[in-house]
C-alpha cells in the first residue's frame, strides 16, 4: 500500500513538472531556434532570481553529451543563464545543434534541469523531449500540412500500403472520426465515421478545418485535434468485422 | 607627319567624348499595376504550401485545397479612388471558408510603382497578403499569398488564385 501511495505522489509530481516547462515553437527540429519557458513555483528555485539551465542530449538512447554551455556543476556559464521573464518565470533560447555541438542526425532528444549557478539547489530533470527529424520518414499514418494552427485546413492520410498490421493492410469501407481537445486538454467535441476520400489504391485521406466540422464559439482555443481511421475486415464467414486503427494526436501550433 | 599627329589627337578626343554613359529605357513599359489591381475578383484556386516542408526538401510540399470547400464563392472587390489611389475593398465569402479576418474596409500597397504587399484595414484591424506575379494581371489573373510565421520563419502558405469577373 505505501509502495502504491508512493507510486502515486511521484507520477503526479512528474506531472507537476512537465506542467512547468512549455516551448516555443512547439515542435522544433536540432536547427531550429527554440525558447524554453519554465516556471519554477514549486520546486526547490521559487523565489531565485538567478538560475542556470544543465542540459543533456539523447537520454536513454546513447550518444548523449553535456550542453555546450552547461559550465561546471559547482559554476555555471553565464551563457547558461536563464532570463527571468516574471516572479517564478524564466526563458533560455537554444538550438540544438549549437548548445550540444552534435549534427541534426545525431540529436534525438534533449533534457534539461535549473539550478542555482553553485549548484547547490535544482528542479528535477525535464526530460526527454524529441526533435524533430530533419530527414522525412514514411509512415502509415500523417498529416498535411505537418504545422498547422486550430484555423487552417488538415488532411489526415492513411498510407495503407505502408500499414504494419495486417488488419490495416485489409481495411476497407475506410472512415475517420476526429476529436478535438480544448486548452485545458479535455475532449471538446468529436465527428465520427467520415467517409474517407481514396484517393489511390491504397491512399486514404480527409480534409476539414475545424469550424466546417463543429461549432466553435468565439475566443475558444482548441490545444489538438485527434484522428484514427476505422473500417471493416473481411472474417472467415466472409461477414464485416469492424476495425480500427490507433489514434494518432496533432497539437495545434500558435501562429504569430 | 604633323597631320598625323592632329589626326591621332582628334581620334583620341572623338574616342574620349565619345564614351558617356547610355541611358536604357525601362526594358518593360511602367505597369500600372495597382490599376490592374482594380475590379472584381473571383478566387478560382487555393494551393496550401508547407514551407517547413519545402525548406528541409521533404516530400508532400503543397496540397490543392480548391475543392474541398467552396472556396470558389469568394469575391473581393478592390476599388480606386478618383486620383488613382487604393480605397476600399469588400470581400464576399459566400460559402468559402474565409481568407482573411475583414470583409470591407480600406486596402492600401506598400509601394505604388511595385507593390510587394497588399494591406486590408478596418480600423485597428490589419490582414496582409503579398503580392504574387504580376504577368497574370494583364491577362486577368491576380495572385495572392498570406504567409503564417512562427518567430518570421514561414511556416505555412495559402497561395491564392483569382480571376477577374
Amino acid at each position: 500500500m505505501k509502495k502504491l501511495i508512493l507510486s502515486i505522489i511521484f507520477s503526479l509530481s512528474t506531472l507537476w513538472a512537465f506542467s512547468q516547462v512549455t516551448f516555443s515553437p512547439v515542435t522544433f527540429t536540432a536547427e531550429d531556434e527554440v525558447t524554453i519557458t519554465l516556471d519554477v513555483t514549486g520546486t526547490p528555485l521559487a523565489g531565485i532570481d538567478d538560475i542556470y539551465i544543465w542540459t543533456f542530449s539523447n537520454d536513454g538512447v546513447g550518444g548523449g553529451k553535456d550542453g555546450l554551455v552547461n559550465g561546471q556543476w559547482g559554476n555555471s556559464s553565464d551563457a547558461a543563464k536563464f532570463t527571468k521573464i516574471a516572479t517564478n518565470k524564466f526563458t533560455f533560447k537554444f538550438t540544438g545543434t549549437t548548445l550540444f555541438g552534435q549534427s541534426p542526425a545525431e540529436l534525438i532528444n534533449f533534457g534539461f534541469l535549473a539550478k542555482t549557478k553553485d549548484g547547490s539547489k535544482q528542479t528535477p530533470d525535464y526530460k526527454p523531449y524529441k526533435f524533430d527529424p530533419l530527414v522525412f520518414v514514411p509512415t502509415q499514418f500523417r498529416v498535411f500540412p505537418a504545422k498547422l494552427d486550430q484555423t487552417d485546413m488538415a488532411t489526415v492520410y492513411f498510407h495503407q500500403d505502408l500499414a504494419t498490421e495486417q488488419s490495416l493492410q485489409r481495411l476497407f469501407d475506410v472512415k475517420v472520426t476526429i476529436v478535438f481537445y480544448d486548452a485545458a486538454g479535455n475532449e471538446f467535441a468529436r465527428r465520427v465515421d467520415m467517409i474517407a476520400k481514396k484517393e489511390t489504391d491504397k491512399l486514404y485521406a480527409y480534409s476539414f478545418i475545424p469550424d466546417r466540422l463543429v461549432t466553435i464559439p468565439s475566443g475558444t482555443v482548441l490545444s489538438k485535434f485527434s484522428y484514427q481511421f476505422t473500417g471493416n475486415l473481411k472474417d472467415a464467414n466472409g461477414g464485416n468485422t469492424a476495425t480500427s486503427g490507433p489514434v494518432v494526436e496533432v497539437a495545434y501550433l500558435t501562429f504569430n | 607627319m604633323k597631320a598625323l599627329k592632329y589626326l591621332l589627337i582628334a581620334l583620341c578626343t572623338v574616342a574620349f567624348f565619345g564614351c558617356k554613359p547610355e541611358k536604357f529605357g525601362p526594358i518593360t513599359s511602367n505597369v500600372a499595376v495597382v490599376k490592374q489591381l482594380q475590379g472584381t475578383w473571383g478566387l478560382t484556386k487555393v494551393v496550401q504550401v508547407d514551407q517547413d516542408a519545402k525548406t528541409k526538401g521533404f516530400p508532400y510540399k503543397e496540397l490543392d485545397i480548391t475543392n474541398v470547400y467552396a472556396y470558389k464563392d469568394l469575391v473581393i472587390a478592390l476599388q480606386l479612388d478618383a486620383l488613382g489611389n487604393p480605397s476600399t475593398f469588400t470581400i464576399t465569402n459566400g460559402n468559402a471558408p474565409k481568407i482573411v479576418d475583414l470583409t470591407s474596409g480600406n486596402w492600401s500597397v506598400d509601394q505604388n510603382l511595385a507593390p510587394t504587399t497588399i494591406a486590408l484595414k478596418n480600423g485597428t484591424v490589419t490582414n496582409a497578403l503579398s503580392l504574387g506575379s504580376y504577368t497574370g494581371l494583364s491577362s486577368g489573373k491576380l495572385y495572392l499569398v498570406r504567409n503564417k510565421s512562427i518567430n518570421g520563419k514561414v511556416i505555412l502558405s495559402y497561395q491564392y488564385e483569382f480571376t477577374k469577373k
